[in-house]
């Protein structure tokens, strides 16, 4: 899985496990291919799914993150497999 | 199409039932506390390791009964997990043949996104329906608050604001349920509700895309997630790979500590009043088989049942105390990667901990592991934890092997004892993944619920519930093994007052020499035979038969030295020593391994649904304890020069 995109003009992508506490970022739900299905449907039922907006409470592996009120605890292999795009405070991406 | 029930269904008639649904963390047990109360128990879903609840519902007026059905709280009801599958069940009426008559989906209305696409997905159903607007009291405190009104008319059906924990617009819920059971639900009704929801078809995106415009529709834009600044330290530190482990450690040691300690008290008063009733029924019947069968039998295995409620009823109202303030789910998180080498999830060390109290309440709160394989495995090896009942085996079996060695022995024996048994239970879990119970494990994406003050009211009705469970269910199975176990070792009968004749008579102690050549290359004797054979029923029966077979009374105490004494130095036939060092060394061995507790294997059975699995832990434990106990002999006698 690659960490970014080259193409110019698009927008950088990075596994969720490289965000910083409190960074906020956009999930892009679409790449998280190799997860099983039944993992990815959670993930979404959960809340987690494309585009929604992120705030890490607790980086690295594993992690947690906090969507709209709700904070999940995210394990290694699963943070690992969600790309992200970092966002700046008024919200565009970075 | 007409819903069942109110007050103009005929006498005789069924209670209009209803379905109780929502997200997980969303005050759906605190709600249905709120609305059944004690008139509430436990259901086990057909097929499912799953469980819910079942309770009825008065009308304040007392006019009309509602039969409320708690079901497991699901993110989804279109995703493979057993919770979604039950509600899912529950809905077409496939659990036990009967659908429901309405529904009552739960939203959290401060997390109206997310709820709202699980809303939309029960709300397709055709069913008459309310919507609790819960969490009522914290959401009007936002800025902008929610319109109930406005969400009814997206919805298609009534929406009520309620807080389950302040009781706040439960009155207007009593209307709504009632009104709910009894109005006609017509075709137009549900079209009409149909054609504001998503296709039933819609994607996840689409799903989530229609929640975000309901809404904002009735509460504005999201509020930006600012994110609070403690909470994000407190959940660094509590799920931190070390100090999280730590605050853990310390959190269970004090439960477990709080449990020895207060239940002991409540324990010893079940035992003391059961052996005061057992010696009344005694002095009061015509000395015979009938009072023994009343006295030892009935009253004892009575007795059996009820000294492990004190231990049960704390370990379950503190864990729930645990759970509601919001703690468990980040302590499950940060074990989560250590239990994960042995194939476990990271709830299943609060079931293993427990079991060092007591296997019994330990598998009964294996309920916390939502991965069906993971609970099975957890159920699996939770009896090799050293419970307390071991301890009195320990103290006599360590008492006897310290004789003549150094102070520190007998501590670092017990610590032995205590992590053979752990790392029995670990690697016995890692096997069981790889073979038997093998799979992936669900990854771990947990919902870290608010850090609150814990309810009371919510931790007795849980305790109330598990209680009853146990008593129910496992409760009557250890009663009718304990007359049986009574009956195998009162008979046939010997000479009146002859207890040691007694115990080599009986079926048991004819059972005992009939297998003790099974025993014979761990070196136990026919009489060390009969008490692992009579200590099947409980470990610490062990002490006792070894104190009735060494003449010292069944009032033996392990820690009263002249018991000890007599039951190291208790003969063979051949006249050497039964508890020899190889010998006691196996015992020990095989008592901190075998699972000698029947009342454990009648939990294993009600909480699996099948004998299979308590058969298969008594098989592996028992060859497990027998193949290291046969190691310790063979090493201890060579370390001794035996030839």
């Amino acid at each position: 899985m690659s960490a970014a995109s080259d193409e110019p003009g698009a927008t950088v992508r990075i596994p969720l496990t490289q965000l910083q506490r409190g960074q906020r970022a956009i999930v892009h739900c679409a790449d998280i291919a190799d997860l099983p299905e039944g993992d990815r449907c959670l993930l979404h039922a959960m809340g987690m799914h494309h585009e929604c907006q992120i705030r890490v409470c607790s980086p690295g592996t594993p992690c947690i993150v906090q969507i709209d009120s709700t904070r999940l605890g995210i394990s290694a292999e699963v943070a690992r497999r969600i790309l992200v795009t970092p966002i700046d405070d008024a919200g565009a991406a970075r | 199409m007409t819903a069942a029930g109110g007050d103009e269904r005929p006498a005789g008639a069924r209670m209009p039932r209803i379905a109780v649904l929502g997200n997980p963390n969303t005050g759906k047990t605190t709600l249905f506390n709120s609305l059944c109360g004690v008139r509430a128990r436990t259901a086990n879903f057909p097929g499912s390791t799953v469980e819910g609840r079942v309770g009825t519902h008065r009308s304040p007026s007392g006019a009309a009964e509602l039969e409320l059905m708690d079901l497991p709280g699901t993110y989804s009801l279109s995703i493979d997990v057993p919770e979604s599958q039950v509600c899912r069940d529950s809905l077409r009426g496939a659990l036990d043949g009967r659908a429901p008559d309405a529904m009552l989906v739960v939203v959290d209305a401060t997390n109206l996104r997310r709820n709202l696409q699980f809303a939309a997905q029960a709300l397709a159903h055709r069913l008459p329906a309310v919507v609790a607007l819960n969490m009522w009291d914290a959401a009007k405190a936002r800025t902008p608050s929610v319109d109930p009104a406005e969400l009814a008319r997206r919805l298609g059906c009534p929406v009520v604001p309620v807080s389950g924990r302040t009781g706040e617009g439960m009155p207007a819920l009593d209307v709504a349920l009632d009104t709910v059971t009894t109005l006609p639900f017509g075709n137009d009704a549900l079209v009409a509700r149909l054609q504001k929801l998503p296709a039933a078809d819609a994607s996840p995106a689409a799903l989530a895309a229609w929640a975000d415009g309901v809404a904002r529709a009735v509460a504005g834009p999201p509020p930006e997630s600012a994110g609070d600044a403690l909470v994000d330290r407190i959940d660094v530190a509590l799920t931190h790979p070390f100090l999280g482990i730590a605050v853990f450690a310390v959190t269970m040691a004090a439960l477990f500590s709080a449990i020895f300690m207060v239940a002991s008290v409540p324990m010893d008063l079940i035992d003391l009043l059961f052996g005061s009733a057992a010696e009344a029924v005694r002095a009061r019947l015509p000395e015979g088989i009938l009072a023994e069968l009343v006295a030892d039998g009935i009253v004892a295995g009575i007795g059996g049942v009820l000294v492990f409620l004190p231990q049960i009823c704390l370990l379950f109202f503190l864990l729930s105390l645990l759970e509601d303030s919001g703690y468990l789910a980040r302590a499950a998180f940060a074990v989560d990667r250590v239990m994960r080498r042995f194939g476990l999830a990271g709830p299943s060390f609060v079931p293993l901990l427990s079991s060092h109290a007591c296997a019994l309440p330990g598998i009964m709160s294996t309920r916390l592991i939502r991965d069906d394989r993971e609970r099975l495995a957890t159920i699996l090896v939770a009896p090799f934890m050293s419970c307390s009942a071991r301890l009195p085996v320990y103290v006599l079996l360590i008492g006897i092997l310290s004789v003549g060695r150094p102070a520190w022995f007998a501590g670092a024996a017990f610590v032995g004892c205590y992590a053979l048994g752990a790392a029995a239970g670990l690697l016995t879990a890692l096997l069981a993944r790889r073979t038997i119970l093998r799979g992936p494990g669900r990854a771990l994406v947990l919902e870290l619920p608010p850090y609150r003050v814990p309810s009371l009211r919510n931790a007795f009705l849980t305790t109330w519930d598990r209680a009853n469970v146990f008593l129910r269910n496992a409760g009557t199975t250890i009663l009718a093994i304990s007359v049986v176990m009574w009956w195998l070792s009162a008979f046939p009968r010997a000479a009146e007052g002859d207890e040691r004749a007694q115990q080599a008579s009986s079926f048991a102690g004819q059972l005992g020499e009939a297998v003790q050549p099974a025993f014979a290359p761990l070196g136990f004797d026919s009489q060390l035979t009969v008490g692992v054979l009579t200590s099947f029923l409980a470990r610490e029966v062990f002490v006792s038969t070894m104190g009735v077979l060494a003449g010292a009374g069944t009032d033996a105490d392990p820690g009263d030295d002249s018991v000890l004494e007599r039951v190291a130095s208790m003969p063979r036939a051949d006249g050497t020593p039964v508890f020899d060092e190889t010998t006691t060394a196996a015992a020990l061995v095989f008592f901190v391994l075998a699972m000698q507790c029947l009342p454990t294997l009648a939990v294993t059975r009600r909480e699996t649904g099948s004998w299979k699995w308590p058969a298969i832990q008594l098989g592996w434990m028992t060859a497990v304890a027998y193949a290291a106990a046969l190691a310790t002999h063979a090493a201890v006698a060579a370390l001794n020069g035996a030839p």
